[in-house]
């Protein structure tokens, strides 16, 4: 069988640098191959390199061929002709790279007229047939903006895959989605495999390689250390750093199975109604959070899970019920922990300013800021950083830091490691079981992951109206069930 | 696609470069203004009938106007005159516009419709034409004249403030700044000024200009500044009769006029921002 691209030794560097060494992989029909890394470990640069898109600067070194026998040097951007025709990329970010003005039956007849040349009655055709067969087939006349997100990306799908193009390359196709949608991305992927299609995936999600089968490696630091199949790879690796790797996924976590901590309530949540843009996200949710309690709370996309933290919070504001705080707890001990913490600090001052102000500003003892600095495994020299200079788990690790200076008693974590590589998610959960174990600091845990949940939570809550995967170790709530 | 790596994005040079001309330019113009009366200090209004219109020599390097004035100690005059009413009058645009334009992000509702609505009112007034008015009434008078444009050059200021300080409050980083205990004037320090700065540099650089170039022209039209004072404006109006006889001493403050935008213009950049 003829694969239908192949690469020859192709490396990705700069003038003065290699980013990812000489790599050889071929795609077959009805094969995946997943590029699994961290961030920084160059997976991306490399499907860049592959399609010929890498960003100014950076080049591609070593061979690209293709099964219609066009063959040329990395570097060179002949390909580009290719495009759609052999060799096609799957969105991201679907609302992107739709066109906003344009209908969703449209958006498909333009790559069958213009990039695979067919006739317009021809091509309204086959369009209406794909959109059909993708379960689209009411939505013809809708606009980007009336498509759901599930949507949107069948949507981009059939747009990008009308051009006859075999070879599928996506890069983190599953990043930020909630379950059910990591589940419509992978059947349509697979979809794109059973018409003898070839995928290449790129991503750090360790389920979805799993969940896809076929070939895998492992990137670190642009070197690939371990391939083989995903049964093999995955099921029983060979090097240290992907059972590392492995081990941080928190399917794989053992759950922190302990008896419910006692004490009076750091919060008290009584028959709470929030709305959003006249929606409601949960009505009559009742709750309490004990010293040291950790609350998981899931949920899909857009269910109100960071409302109801912004609401414990006083951030924002709920449509009825109560929320109380334990009596004499000061304001600052209610803290947050931001899904993007490069948003979370002063963009222009150092780390180390930033935390002078918050010293001097409540007269805190500047002597125990190198303890926990050790403890959250931080480094001196990141004090004279910028935060936009430092890495998403240091800086994450860093708001940790700047929140436990409070002695808080309470941490709202809003996705505190949905941004973060899963060695470096491990390590920060593990840090705020720490502060709770510890410190006796409640935890409102807001994932969509979980299995993340699960494994770490006292108690858990599930926002919407979907049924969650139960796990019987811990008492269930659900926000819309009756009797909460 | 996104990428994991972040490959370095070298700012463009030309657009530094000409910044750094722009203020190379700027500096000479004002180490000419502040060293010209230092060296050379001739009364600007002493009048010499024996050199009148006299091409550049010794005695006067720059040569004489009409009534035998020495031009290089006017235009000295003229170019401090200029500087000194653009930087009050920038200044003094600056203060209300920046503090009034982060009261209307800060409060929002009734408080910014107010300051909305204030704007708007003199927005629809031509800025000129609000100057000439209130020149027309107090002729003469430094304090109207650079007041008048102040009036003008604020609503920028409080625009411009009112927008980036919208966005800046309404971050995420501002809030978890709030949650950590800081008060107000932690947030306008450290996350509302870093931001505004350069943006209100640019401004008061365009501020600047506008204002010299309005002085200038209401001179021109003999409104507000007054004879025997140097002028940049009312020079050019007063030479203008002996172009034919000696371009040389009208080029000199046209000369100058351009020299003070062109350098204003490429301080802030080139565009509006």
């Amino acid at each position: 069988m003829t694969p239908l691209l192949k690469t020859d030794a192709l490396e990705i560097r700069t003038a003065e640098r290699q980013l990812v060494e000489p790599l050889s992989i071929e795609l077959y029909p009805g094969r995946v191959l997943t590029i699994i890394g961290e961030t920084g470990s160059g997976k991306s640069l490399f499907a860049q390199g592959v399609v010929g898109n890498l960003p100014a600067g950076l080049h591609a070194h070593g061979r690209v061929h293709f099964a219609n026998g066009f063959t040329e040097e990395g570097r060179e951007d002949g390909r580009k002709k290719l495009w759609g025709r052999e060799l096609s990329v799957l969105p991201q970010e679907p609302w992107l790279s739709l066109d906003p003005t344009m209908r969703a039956l449209p958006q498909v007849v333009e790559s069958y007229t213009h990039v695979a040349g067919r006739t317009s009655s021809d091509a309204r055709q086959q369009a209406r047939t794909d959109l059909k067969r993708l379960g689209l087939e009411g939505a013809e006349t809708r606009f980007p903006f009336q498509l759901s997100g599930g949507m949107a990306q069948r949507l981009a799908f059939a747009a990008t895959h009308a051009g006859g193009a075999k070879v599928i390359i996506a890069d983190e196709p599953t990043k930020g989605l909630d379950s059910a949608r990591i589940g419509e991305v992978i059947a349509l992927l697979q979809a794109g495999l059973a018409e003898g299609g070839a995928l290449l995936i790129i991503t750090h999600d360790i389920e979805v390689a799993r969940q896809l089968g076929g070939d895998v490696m492992i990137m670190l630091k642009g070197k690939i250390i371990e391939t083989g199949t995903a049964d093999d790879v995955l099921n029983n690796p060979q090097h240290e750093y992907t059972r590392v790797l492995l081990g941080a996924d928190p399917t794989r976590w053992s759950p922190r199975k302990r008896p419910r901590p006692q004490g009076e309530s750091v919060v008290t949540v009584s028959e709470l109604t929030a709305e959003r843009g006249g929606k409601t996200l949960f009505e009559n949710l009742s709750f309490d959070v004990r010293p040291g309690e950790i609350v998981g709370v899931t949920g899909p996309s857009g269910c109100g899970k960071s409302s109801l933290g912004d609401i414990i919070l006083g951030l924002a504001k709920a449509k009825a019920g109560k929320v109380a705080h334990a009596a004499g707890a000061r304001r600052v001990a209610f803290q947050k922990l931001y899904q993007d913490p490069v948003a979370a600090f002063p963009p222009t001052i150092t780390l180390g300013r930033n935390l002078v102000d918050l010293v001097r500003l409540h007269r805190l003892d500047a002597s125990r800021i190198e303890g926990l600095m050790t403890r959250l495994r931080l480094d001196s020299v990141l004090l004279d950083r910028l935060p936009g200079n430092v890495s998403g788990g240091e800086l994450q690790r860093f708001s940790l830091l700047r929140v436990l200076l409070l002695d808080p008693v309470f941490i709202f974590a809003d996705e505190p490691s949905s941004r973060l590589d899963l060695i470096t998610q491990k390590e920060m959960i593990e840090l705020l079981v720490e502060a709770a174990d510890k410190n006796g600091t409640a935890v409102l845990l807001v994932s969509h992951d979980e299995a993340l949940v699960d494994a770490v939570s006292d108690q858990r809550i599930h926002l919407g109206t979907d049924v969650p995967s139960s796990q019987p170790h811990l008492p269930q709530r659900t926000a819309l069930a009756a009797n909460v | 696609m996104s990428f994991d790596m972040t490959v370095a994005d070298a700012t463009s040079p030309p657009k530094s470069m000409a910044r750094l001309f722009g203020l190379g330019v700027f500096v000479l113009l004002v180490l000419f203004a502040v060293l010209v009366p230092m060296f050379w200090p001739l009364d600007i209004a002493k009048q010499d009938y024996s050199a009148i219109l006299s091409s550049p020599s010794d005695a006067h390097p720059l040569g004489t106007d009409h009534l035998g004035r020495d031009m290089l100690a006017r235009l000295a005059s003229a170019v401090r005159l200029s500087l000194g009413l653009a930087l009050v009058s920038v200044v003094t645009a600056a203060i209300p516009g920046v503090l009034l334009g982060i009261l209307a992000a800060w409060k929002g509702g009734v408080v910014d419709k107010l300051l909305g609505l204030l704007t708007e009112m003199f927005l629809a007034l031509p800025g000129l034409l609000l100057v000439l008015l209130i020149v027309a009434v107090f002729p003469g008078s430094f304090l109207a004249l650079y007041g008048a444009v102040a009036l003008v050059l604020w609503i920028e200021y409080f625009r411009m403030t009112r927008a980036l300080s919208r966005t800046v409050l309404a971050s995420p980083a501002v809030a978890a700044t709030r949650l950590l205990g800081f008060g107000p004037l932690y947030v306008i320090r450290r996350h509302l000024l870093p931001e505004l700065l350069p943006v209100l540099l640019t401004i008061a650089a365009f501020g600047a200009a506008s204002a010299i170039m309005a002085i200038a022209a209401l001179s021109f039209v003999s409104v507000g500044v007054k004879p025997p004072t140097a002028e940049l404006g009312l020079m050019i109006t007063e030479l203008l009769p002996y172009f034919s006889e000696q371009p040389f001493v009208i080029a000199a403050p046209i000369l100058v006029i351009f020299l003070i935008i062109l350098s204003l213009m490429l301080i802030a950049g080139g565009r509006k921002p």
